[in-house]
């Protein structure tokens, strides 16, 4: 070995060891777990069960809906936080002179622990002091401050408690596709322009496909995070009413927390964590090297 | 004179637009920031008024008093900072190889730290808490560090890889005519000049640790509580203590926030830098 290769090793080292012992490691125990049936309450139950725990995961009512809902939860949190943060961006990259000070104020929910956010929200929305609905009933949209149960209602439940991640997150999606609409070069948008295109032709054919990386990254990296979100759902139901707002990582700590099974939370963890590589080899494939290449 | 007025109205639209957009996603925080400096007794009024009719700062005295959050603040503050002395000292190194010496491990390695960024917490949270258990580091400081270096130690090395690409390899190379040894060039002459992507890449770890919930959630019960916990509870142990829990919400979430306004450029360039690569 030579004495680069060496210097190598030695600087990666602890870092390879600390992600071994608390990244690798745990994966591994999560895996091998999840082919035995524990107990962890009641006295010590450890048995090997083979692939029992999976097929109980894939065959519960419970865990599909829980994983429907996730999906729901990421879709919608995923396009307002879209919708939103894109059309920000286009508004400071169309304000004339500094957008500096909008694009301060805006980056505050960035800055909010997600826990705070959803208290804050849950406050928002709660039954009767809720001020967002005395809000909705003073702009004449709803006649009665009880109209809309945001976080009772079975139904909407689930929409509702992504409102707080919306509010985090769309300042996220700003930022970044700012970034990339200021690196646009300019004379390609005045070419257009002498070309006889109008605004909106000029967004179509120039911006959008120039900003399609960008979009790529935000779309799958948001989609990841929303899929993974825990706290901020957990601070405003706990999963309520009636498991109407329980996501998956939250039935698997349900799971593993409130009736100590560690087998079956571990078989679904497993199976979240193989759902999540796949999207972060998608993420790799599509973005992350053409950038590098 | 036609088109400077045409571009004048449209001005004013793209500006009202942009304040409308501006202000909603800032009345939340605001509306906090009034409620937090309610009587107690005021903050459940029905209908909820946005601003305070009585200025009070009983709800602050109130959580300030109580035992229990000023010591979740501390036990936060403590796993908080050696969390990122750890995740720092073990990514800072592992970051300048990786970057300046591109070989298959090293690629390897980041991509891993890439992808561990996917990971599930409560995936990962499910075996930490049987690994935590059978050291016994449940409820211990170290253990909750170790849980938060979990996460912290990859975003670490995302940001410090980012912040090392920016730095030519001939530094490195003149130190070593000048007679360093590698280990020496990185310490004397690579380390002084990235104290700034350090700061930041520190405070982004900071931040990570301070804000974590579900593993101490899932791996402290009584000694440890970190802040976020104590928080949440005093929407469910105290009944809708909502008051107390604006006011810990604020003092909570505030330091965070100025601290992250004074060094608005460079994070916002690390935040999106990172996260995207990440």
């Amino acid at each position: 070995m030579s004495g680069e290769d060496r210097f190598v090793l030695c600087m990666l080292a602890p870092a390879l060891a600390i992600l071994g012992l608390l990244v690798a490691y745990p994966v591994g125990l999560l895996v091998f777990d999840s082919f035995f049936k524990v107990d962890t309450i009641t006295p010590h139950i450890r048995e090997w069960i083979g692939l029992k725990n999976y097929i109980d995961a894939l065959t519960s009512k419970r865990v599909a809906e829980s994983a429907f809902r996730t999906i729901q939860y990421s879709i919608f949190a995923l396009f307002f936080e879209f919708t939103f943060g894109f059309c920000a961006a286009l508004l400071f990259t169309a304000l004339p002179g500094q957008s500096r000070w909008h694009r301060t104020i805006f980056t505050l929910p960035l800055m909010v622990p997600p826990i705070v956010a959803g208290l804050l929200w849950r406050f928002l929305l709660v039954g009767n002091i809720g001020i967002l609905n005395y809000g909705l009933l003073h702009l004449g949209v709803i006649s009665d401050p009880d109209a809309i149960a945001w976080l009772s209602d079975e139904d909407i439940v689930i929409y509702s408690v992504s409102f707080a991640d919306i509010w985090l997150t769309t300042s996220f999606v700003a930022l970044v596709s700012y970034a990339g609409l200021t690196n646009i070069p300019k004379d390609l948008l005045e070419a257009a322009r002498i070309d006889g295109a109008n605004a909106f032709k000029r967004f179509w054919h120039v911006t959008l496909p120039l900003m399609r990386p960008v979009i790529a990254v935000v779309v799958i990296v948001r989609g990841v995070d929303a899929a993974k979100t825990f706290d901020l759902i957990w601070i405003q139901t706990q999963g309520g009413p009636n498991h109407a707002s329980e996501v998956f990582s939250m039935n698997i700590y349900q799971r593993m927390v409130r009736f100590g099974d560690l087998g079956e939370a571990s078989a679904s963890g497993t199976l979240f964590l193989i759902v999540m590589m796949a999207l972060a080899a998608a993420a790799y494939w599509k973005i992350w090297r053409p950038v590098h290449a | 004179m036609r088109s400077a007025r045409r571009l004048n109205f449209n001005g004013i639209v793209i500006n009202a637009a942009a304040f409308v957009l501006v202000l909603s996603y800032a009345l939340p925080y605001v509306y906090l920031l009034m409620t937090s400096i309610k009587p107690a007794a005021d903050v459940q009024q029905i209908p909820p008024s946005f601003f305070p009719v009585v200025i009070s700062f009983e709800n602050f005295r109130d959580v300030l008093q109580s035992s229990t959050l000023p010591r979740a603040f501390a036990s936060s503050l403590i796993v908080a900072v050696l969390t990122t002395i750890l995740s720092l000292a073990v990514a800072v190194p592992a970051a300048y190889v990786a970057t300046h010496y591109r070989r298959r491990i090293t690629t390897l390695f980041l991509l891993f730290a890439l992808v561990t960024r996917m990971v599930p917490s409560v995936s990962l949270g499910v075996p930490l808490f049987q690994l935590l258990k059978s050291l016994g580091l449940l409820d211990t400081v170290p253990g909750l560090v170790l849980a938060h270096t979990s996460a912290a130690v990859p975003l670490a090395l995302l940001l410090m890889a980012a912040f090392f690409e920016g730095v030519p390899k001939d530094l490195e190379e003149a130190a070593r005519m000048d007679g360093c040894t590698r280990f020496q060039a990185f310490l004397k002459v690579i380390l002084p000049i990235m104290t700034g992507g350090i700061a930041v890449t520190a405070l982004f770890t900071f931040i990570t640790s301070w804000n974590e919930f579900l593993y101490a959630l899932l791996l402290t019960s009584e000694s440890t509580k970190t802040a976020p916990i104590v928080i949440a509870e005093y929407n469910s142990v105290y009944g809708l203590a909502w008051g107390a829990m604006t006011a810990a919400a604020v003092l909570y979430s505030l330091p965070v926030i100025i601290v992250t306004l004074a060094l608005q450029k460079q994070i916002v360039g690390g935040l999106t830098f990172g996260a995207v690569k990440g």
